[in-house]
């Protein structure tokens, strides 16, 4: 059983005060450094390509949604926060969606969604602000949810590049 | 009548300064914290956070006001101004600055001039135990009432150590007027800081217990006491606690500044105006009042029997010693 | 019955079914095509393949489909071979199948995605493009086409030519031009087009109704029978999100309907979802029909009813079989004429396949039970000379008529118990409560053979509705305890 040595204190060690000194000098050269607070509303929080933020659709150059309302992301969804309906369309895709709505007080970021898509139309945009006044609001149909490609580009090329050691 | 004109400006200048200064105190207390923690403090009310303690105050106004069951209303009421009062009730004998004329009249810079000042304050202040202790009492709480009693005994105890320091100086001085004892300390070498340096610091220590500071606030911190005497109390009763304790600290800072570091004198500058006097005086004022903050966020808190060991084995003994010390010295010399 | 081997259990197989059969009603799993139980084998799909060996003989593989049963023979359907052959079978497949699983209605039910799932089927040799055929050709009003799809198994012209016996679909062209057509492009005709949707192991022929409606992971099934005839044929409901009713497809029930139903049943349903429910408890009041509570509309009943001389219960003859025996418990309790509306046969509608011509799904349930079968017009004398008369039972007014019950005289305390609001205002009526509809509410319907047809609820009764069972109890409790009132509490009552 080893004994636990306590070293003697000395002298100055026992007054404590060369330590309070210490102590204090060391807080005193710390207010005068860089304070690290984030003044939030006017300086964003920072996002990378990897940063996971709200699913927003992708809309194409011709106007349309590359969004077939195959109900993948529907089915993969963890939290039931999507609901679609298809319709059809006479573009040679065929099938469009009629309604597509994400409740977003549901949506958990998880990203299943933007791993489910074979179509390459929904993606984790980097948005990650969402407040609003009631419920029903916060359930983001078609129009809140389009953005335009290069929008989403960053976090595309992301994706694609993870893909490719698929 | 002017007399009583410039009595009333010098009653609402100097207590509407000293409850301006414990709300800055406030504000101050949160924004050199936060740089010491590497982070801004409150800067959103107002340019740089100025309206803070105004905001804080209004919060405080809309706070439910509860009153525990089972609690006695008279005192329980009754226990923050209690604490409130005596805090500034002190401010009147401390002297802000020399002479001045005022309207055609020649008036001393503080409110009452009394010869006897050094004992007033010891006297009135220690009425503020009593806020704590009632209030404590009152709340029909277990929390509390431990926190109040651990308070007053602390008090009680540093409260030896810190007359004894000032006896000190008075026996330096020759004089219980604070304001001969600021005159005395009139140039730089004569503060009573290089005369009676284990007085000096015997006083700053105890002037942490005697306001409850860290590193003595124990009876009023939250891992041990959930918040000790104040536990029950909410809205503006709490503020008037606030109040009071931190316009103690504002006092004590303006009594240490007068005992020991000469008052309104400005080292080097023999005849100063008056306004340089009172600017000088505030600043000396800011630098205790910058320690207090400056210390709590430095050093670690005291439990509560190493609290009342060092109070009555360290801080005791000291203060005597420097007594007999000072006597010796002085009964030697003849002065 | 012979005995056989299948992947080491001793198990007996029907020797005039081919060996699949003997597989399948044995839990070993053998994937399928061409092959269905309702028609009659080719083996063209090549994707049955099971290795078997008898006797000395040694393990080969063969299709299942085409091979009969022998004393003996020992079936490994999970043998390394079986599952090389039909990887390579669906590699073939897959080559020239187009990459529509995101838009075809068929994922989820797909023999081809689970086929290839489960043998792991994922790579694709070939570097030339597949072959580009008609995407969206409309067959008629039911069936659309997609012959890229199609996988040439050929369950569709052998459906066509055994079960309606029209033969309308056939494989054109050889080799990689082969495509399913009709003649000229005409479109489909009969009344069992339906079923072709449902033979199509992949997405090839499907619904123009159910087309994009709904995925079918999403819908909530449940069996039940079809209500357009006295065939009764067993159907599963499929439901979304518990609100609309999607599609009803058929199950299979060896004694009633086999694998198929008629285009009716499956899409007559579409008409009913349109109407307006009768979901409230309605009490005529000084300013027309007023909301009540049901418990309210349930006494007035109770009380018109024992306050009359010769109370009429008319039912539709959409009542269930417990319906029915309930209806007939409060006749007798209540000394009252019970009868069921029933429309005459339309033989014109009546086949040789399914349909019977009887638009009553029960008749033989509710005449056996003992209710007099009166047709609408009877009906109708029968209310106008009542003084009292429930109609009772899912489209009962429709079906008495609605001109016939506007021109009832209003001395007639008409309460109804719908689940279709009527439409418009009828002058006879004092009380109305909404009942569920066959896709909500359990119960049993004899069909014209005798057999007894399921009904499970498929979804909630939308709220405001009250179980006809439940009414009919509460009914029958309350003439069972309580003395006749009079005229005049009646009357102060009827015009609350």
């Amino acid at each position: 059983m080893a004994l636990v040595k306590r070293k003697e204190l000395s002298l100055a060690e026992k007054l404590y005060l060369p330590e309070i000194a210490r102590g204090l000098s060391i807080t005193l050269t710390k207010m005068f450094g860089k304070s690290i607070t984030r003044q939030y509303p006017e300086e964003p929080l920072p996002t990378t390509a990897v940063t996971r933020g709200q699913p927003r659709l992708v809309e194409r150059q011709d106007g349309h949604l590359a969004c077939v309302s195959c109900g993948l992301c529907e089915a993969a969804c963890p939290a039931y926060a999507i609901t679609i309906d298809g319709q059809e369309t006479d573009r040679p895709i065929e099938r469009e969606p009629e309604r597509f709505e994400i409740d977003m007080l549901r949506c958990i970021l998880c990203g299943f969604c933007e791993e489910a898509c074979p179509k390459d139309a929904i993606f984790m945009s980097s948005e990650l602000e969402l407040a609003d006044y009631d419920r029903a609001s916060l359930v983001y149909g078609l129009d809140q949810l389009r953005r335009q490609r290069p929008a989403l580009q960053r976090r595309i090329d992301y994706i694609h590049g993870i893909n490719e050691r698929w | 009548m002017n007399t009583i004109l410039v009595w009333l400006i010098k009653v609402l200048i100097i207590y509407g300064g000293l409850l301006g200064t414990a709300a800055l105190m406030t504000l101050a207390e949160r924004k050199v914290s936060a740089w010491i923690q590497h982070r801004k403090g409150p800067n959103r009310v107002g340019p740089c956070g100025i309206l803070q303690p105004l905001a804080d105050g209004v919060k405080l106004f809309f706070k439910e006001e509860v009153l525990p069951a089972g609690a006695n209303r008279l005192l329980f009421r009754f226990a923050p101004a209690l604490t409130a009062l005596p805090a500034m009730m002190t401010v009147a004998v401390i002297p802000f600055g020399g002479e001045l004329e005022l309207f055609g009249i020649t008036t001393k810079l503080s409110i009452a001039d009394l010869d006897i000042g050094v004992l007033y304050i010891l006297a009135v202040g220690g009425l503020g135990i009593y806020g704590i202790i009632l209030g404590g009492w009152a709340s029909n709480s277990k929390y509390s009432l431990l926190g109040g009693l651990r308070a007053s005994a602390q008090m009680v105890s540093y409260e030896l150590s810190m007359i004894l320091a000032i006896v000190a100086v008075i026996a330096v001085t020759g004089s219980l007027d604070l304001r001969e004892i600021a005159q005395a300390q009139a140039a730089f070498t004569d503060w009573n800081i290089w005369r009676q340096p284990l007085a000096c610091g015997l006083f700053v220590v105890t002037m942490f217990a005697e306001t409850n500071r860290h590193p003595f606030d124990f009876a009023e911190c939250e891992p041990e006491l959930v918040g000790g005497f104040h536990t029950e109390y909410s809205s503006m009763k709490f503020g008037l606690y606030f109040l009071g304790e931190y316009s103690a600290m504002v006092v004590m800072a303006c009594l240490a500044t007068t005992l020991f570091l000469g008052g309104w004198s400005v080292p080097f500058v023999p005849e100063a105006h008056w306004l340089l006097g009172l600017a000088a005086f505030m600043a000396k004022t800011a630098c205790f009042l910058f320690l207090y903050i400056w210390v709590r966020w430095t050093l670690p808190r005291l439990r509560f029997d190493q609290l009342m060991g060092l109070g009555w084995k360290v801080m005791l003994p000291l203060a005597l010693l420097n007594l007999f010390i000072t006597g010796a010295l002085l009964s030697l010399t003849g002065a | 019955m012979t005995i056989i081997t299948v992947n080491g259990r001793e198990v007996e197989a029907d020797p005039a079914r081919p060996l699949i059969d003997a597989c399948h009603d044995n839990g070993a799993h053998v994937p399928h095509y061409c092959y269905h139980r309702g028609l009659s084998p080719v083996g063209s799909c090549r994707i049955c393949q099971v290795v078997v060996s008898q006797g000395d003989m040694p393990p080969r593989v063969v299709a299942a489909c085409r091979t009969p049963v022998a004393k003996g023979m020992v079936v490994n359907t999970e043998a390394e071979a079986a599952h090389g052959a039909r990887k390579e079978c669906l590699e073939f497949i897959l080559k020239n199948h187009p990459l529509d699983c995101p838009i075809c209605d068929k994922a989820g039910e797909c023999s081809l995605q689970d086929n290839a799932y489960a043998e792991g089927q994922s790579e694709c040799r070939s570097v030339e493009p597949r072959r580009e055929l008609a995407k969206r050709k409309s067959l008629g009003d039911v069936i659309v086409l997609d012959q890229e799809r199609c996988i040439l198994c050929s369950r569709c012209v052998r459906f066509m030519e055994e079960v309606p016996q029209t033969p309308q679909l056939a494989i054109v062209g050889r080799g990689t031009h082969s495509r399913v057509e009709t003649w000229q492009d005409q479109p489909l005709s009969g009344n069992y087009q339906g079923n072709l949707s449902d033979v199509c192991p992949v997405g090839a022929l499907t619904l123009k109704d159910f087309r994009f409606q709904a995925r079918v992971w999403n819908l909530r099934k449940s069996a039940s029978t079809c209500p357009e005839c006295s065939r009764g044929c067993s159907v599963t409901v499929e439901v979304l999100r518990d609100g609309p009713v999607k599609r009803i497809r058929p199950r299979h029930n060896e004694a009633v309907n086999g694998y198929w139903m008629c285009d009716e049943g499956r899409l007559g349903f579409h008409e009913r979802e349109q109407r307006p429910r009768l979901a409230a408890a309605l009490l005529a009041g000084a300013s027309g029909l007023e909301t009540a509570s049901a418990s309210r509309v349930i006494e007035v009943c109770a009380d018109l009813i024992s306050a009359a001389e010769r109370p009429l219960l008319l039912a539709s003859p959409f009542i269930t079989d417990e319906e029915a025996e309930l209806l007939k418990q409060l006749s007798a309790s209540c000394g009252a004429r019970a009868a069921v509306v029933i429309r005459d046969t339309e033989s014109a509608d009546a086949d040789t396949i399914l349909r019977t011509g009887d638009p009553s799904p029960n008749r033989r349930g509710l005449t056996e039970a003992g209710l007099e079968a009166l047709s609408p017009a009877a009906a109708a004398a029968a209310l106008g000379e009542a003084d009292c008369a429930l109609l009772l039972g899912e489209r009962s007014a429709e079906l008495v008529g609605f001109e016939a019950l506007c021109a009832l005289p209003v001395k007639l305390r008409l309460v109804l118990l719908d689940s279709y609001a009527p439409e418009g205002e009828i002058p006879a009526l004092n009380a109305c409560l909404g009942i569920p509809d066959w896709t909500e509410r359990p119960g049993t319907w004899t069909n014209i053979d005798g057999h007894k047809g399921q009904l499970l609820p498929a979804r909630p009764a939308p709220n405001g509705t009250r179980p006809l069972t439940a009414t009919l109890r509460v009914l029958a409790s309350i003439l069972a305890e309580s003395g006749t009132p009079t005229a005049a509490d009646i009357a102060e009552e009827a015009t609350r």
